[in-house]
């Protein structure tokens, strides 16, 4: 795929024999990559327009009549990126539901007895308790929680946007309890983006500054080895999974 | 020794500058001034004229004679208002009542115009002082027409229709086709179109009113809480923003057929705030700016400024900055304020902004603490890995 190209763009001077012997692992596919895009797009949208309204007034006062302006396009932006995002969810939905990818999606981000072990174990390596950090399958622990608080995020701001957004065929204390629950959850949303995902991808030592595998999807064996040793072990025992996860060079299998 | 009367010798010396003065009057036969028939600018055109009262206060005497003229009394003379000044040095002045009879007739009674409908309304409503036989208490506290009638003199009429200098240029003209006296006309214009628009933009009417109204103490004194809550609504968000026509005050409490001097408390059912008339107000249908047009009962019932100091002190939270006479006043006034039905919602709205920041505080503890020893563990690595 085109994609695997910009994965291998800099490492074009490296020797024939090397680049061929290189396998990349697929994190995410071309469809999740669109519908992360658009989602992310939507909430850097969404975050920037929504906490416009927490401005200080000294500050708008310099805006002048140019603040009116900005009001109404900020209106404008915040309830189109809401609809945009809430229609990634409900394809994402569908995905989960009626793709063959995103059922092994669904399947391998249900949370597991697992999970809570590799939180331990990994908690006592984190204290060197322990010298190994648990091998981790496709999906670790970090993943499952930022999952989960991403639908139920979503979820959230969405039923009290629309809500909001349809506020006259509701009792005052329903918009009341949305409008508190939309400005708090934002608060937590963006806070644990800025903390959990944000170090994720750009402070963790290897991926700084900036990870790419928003862009190519995959990710070295060496760092596949790395991270998820139990889903490298799954799929080098399995061939059907290594159609599905390995990718060598640009355009091959 | 002859026996000096100082009275005497002030008078004296300010006769003598008055008569070295009076050239000067005639500087005052400027176009846009009124003649000054009393002579009162004779002295009172001097910028410097004033002095420092028994209070230390400073008191400016000075009258910009254009400025006055252009004002929305300037047609009146001083005595009008001003009554007494009848001697020099003024030692028998009173304090102006916007309620004397000025001279000038009302053109639709013919009779000599006066504010005193206008205060007499005001009186009733929940800025005046109550009746002789149930005074309110702290009459000092309770504004005055000149506490919001700020007669901003210093601001030309330009510009009054719809912010136009443009369209008061090309309407005045039409005017003078029939109106020959160009004074006569520019009074008229401006008394009408100073009456089609807002006077003031919604942060000035917010400035204004919470010049009192958050003055926390002086609302207790009068059993009342501090508005500084209005600021958590979206109606403030858009007065911030400076967005036209964005709900201030005025918009809610003085609606379409509603009179400023004669704001009601909430508990009135002819207030525009009372439940039965809120439909009416969360629509302003028929007004120049309607605000929800699809409001229904059920979205204008709940309260528009978020709770304050009453529901906090029905829900146990009593507040440390009143004594106990202004806690009981605003206490006794929560309890008729505050049903039990509002006191129930307030306290669900508390519960979830706590249950939020337990959620919020105990995540990112997690998430921050999760993700340092990640950092602290992977540079271990890095270091023990050659």
């Amino acid at each position: 795929m085109g994609n695997n190209q910009l994965a291998l763009e800099n490492e074009t001077d490296m020797p024939s024999e090397a680049v061929a012997a290189e396998r990349y692992f697929v994190r995410l596919n071309f469809s999740e990559r669109v519908q992360h895009v658009i989602f992310a797009g939507c909430f850097f949208v969404l975050v920037i327009t929504g906490f416009m309204l927490k401005l200080p007034e000294s500050f708008l006062a310099v805006l002048g009549d140019a603040g009116d302006v900005l009001f109404r396009y900020r209106r404008l932006l915040h309830r189109s990126a809401g609809t945009l995002m809430i229609l990634v969810g409900a394809y994402h939905l569908y995905y989960l539901l009626l793709k063959p990818a995103g059922r092994r999606w669904l399947f391998d981000m249900l949370p597991r007895f697992k999970d809570l072990k590799d939180m331990r174990d990994n908690l006592l390596y984190f204290f060197n308790i322990k010298k190994e950090p648990p091998e981790f399958d496709r999906f670790c622990y970090k993943h499952k929680i930022e999952y989960g608080a991403l639908i139920v995020g979503t979820t959230i701001m969405s039923l009290t946007g629309i809500i909001l957004w349809t506020q006259y065929g509701w009792n005052k204390f329903i918009v009341d309890i949305a409008a508190l629950v939309h400005g708090m959850e934002a608060i937590l949303a963006c806070l644990a983006i800025m903390i959990w995902h944000f170090y994720e991808i750009h402070f963790r030592p290897h991926k700084s500054p900036l990870d790419d595998l928003w862009i190519t999807g995959v990710i070295s064996e060496a760092e596949m080895k790395e991270e998820y040793m139990l889903h490298y072990k799954k799929i080098m025992n399995d061939p059907e999974l290594q159609k599905i996860f390995i990718k060598g060079r640009a355009g091959e299998k | 020794m002859l026996p000096v009367n100082l009275n005497n010798i002030r008078s004296f010396i300010l006769a003598v500058i008055l008569l070295l003065l009076t050239p000067a009057a005639a500087v005052f036969s400027q176009s846009d001034t009124r003649a000054d028939t009393e002579n009162c600018l004779l002295c009172h055109r001097y910028p410097n004229m004033g002095r420092y009262d028994e209070s230390g206060q400073k008191r400016v005497y000075y009258v910009n004679a254009q400025n006055y003229a252009r004002s929305v009394h300037g047609k009146i003379k001083c005595k009008n208002c001003h009554i007494g000044l009848d001697r020099i040095p003024h030692t028998d002045v009173k304090k102006v009542d916007c309620a004397t009879q000025c001279h000038i007739k009302e053109p639709s009674t013919n009779l000599e115009f006066s504010h005193a409908n206008m205060i007499q309304k005001y009186e009733a409503s929940v800025h005046g002082r109550g009746t002789p036989e149930n005074p309110k208490p702290y009459p000092e506290d309770l504004p005055t027409c000149k506490d919001c009638h700020d007669n901003r003199m210093y601001n030309s009429f330009d510009g009054q229709w719809g912010l136009s200098a443009a369209m008061f240029n090309e309407t005045l003209a039409r005017c003078l086709g029939c109106h020959v006296k160009e004074k006569w006309a520019q009074d008229f214009y401006s008394h009408f179109t100073h009456r089609m628009r807002k006077r003031r933009a919604p942060a000035e009417v917010v400035r204004l009113c919470t010049r009192c109204h958050e003055d926390r103490n002086k609302m207790a004194r009068h059993g009342i809480e501090s508005i500084e809550t209005f600021k958590d609504t979206f109606h403030w968000i858009e007065i911030k923003f400076g967005v036209k026509n964005a709900p201030d005050c005025i918009s809610c409490h003085v609606p379409l057929g509603y009179a400023t001097h004669d704001i009601r408390p909430r508990t009135d059912p002819i207030s525009p705030i009372n439940e039965r008339n809120r439909v009416q107000t969360c629509s302003n249908q028929g007004g120049v700016q309607v605000c929800h047009p699809a409001a229904k009962a059920k979205f204008a019932t709940g309260r528009v400024h978020a709770y304050g100091t009453k529901a906090q002190m029905l829900a146990g939270k009593v507040d440390k900055e009143f004594d106990d006479l202004e806690l009981g006043r605003v206490l006794e006034r929560a309890e008729v304020d505050i049903s039990p039905e509002e006191l129930f919602r307030f306290k669900v709205l508390q519960l979830i902004k706590l249950i939020y920041k337990i959620m919020i505080g105990g995540t990112i503890l997690f998430m921050g603490l999760h993700q340092w020893l990640d950092f602290l563990s992977a540079k271990r690595k890095k270091r023990s890995s050659p």
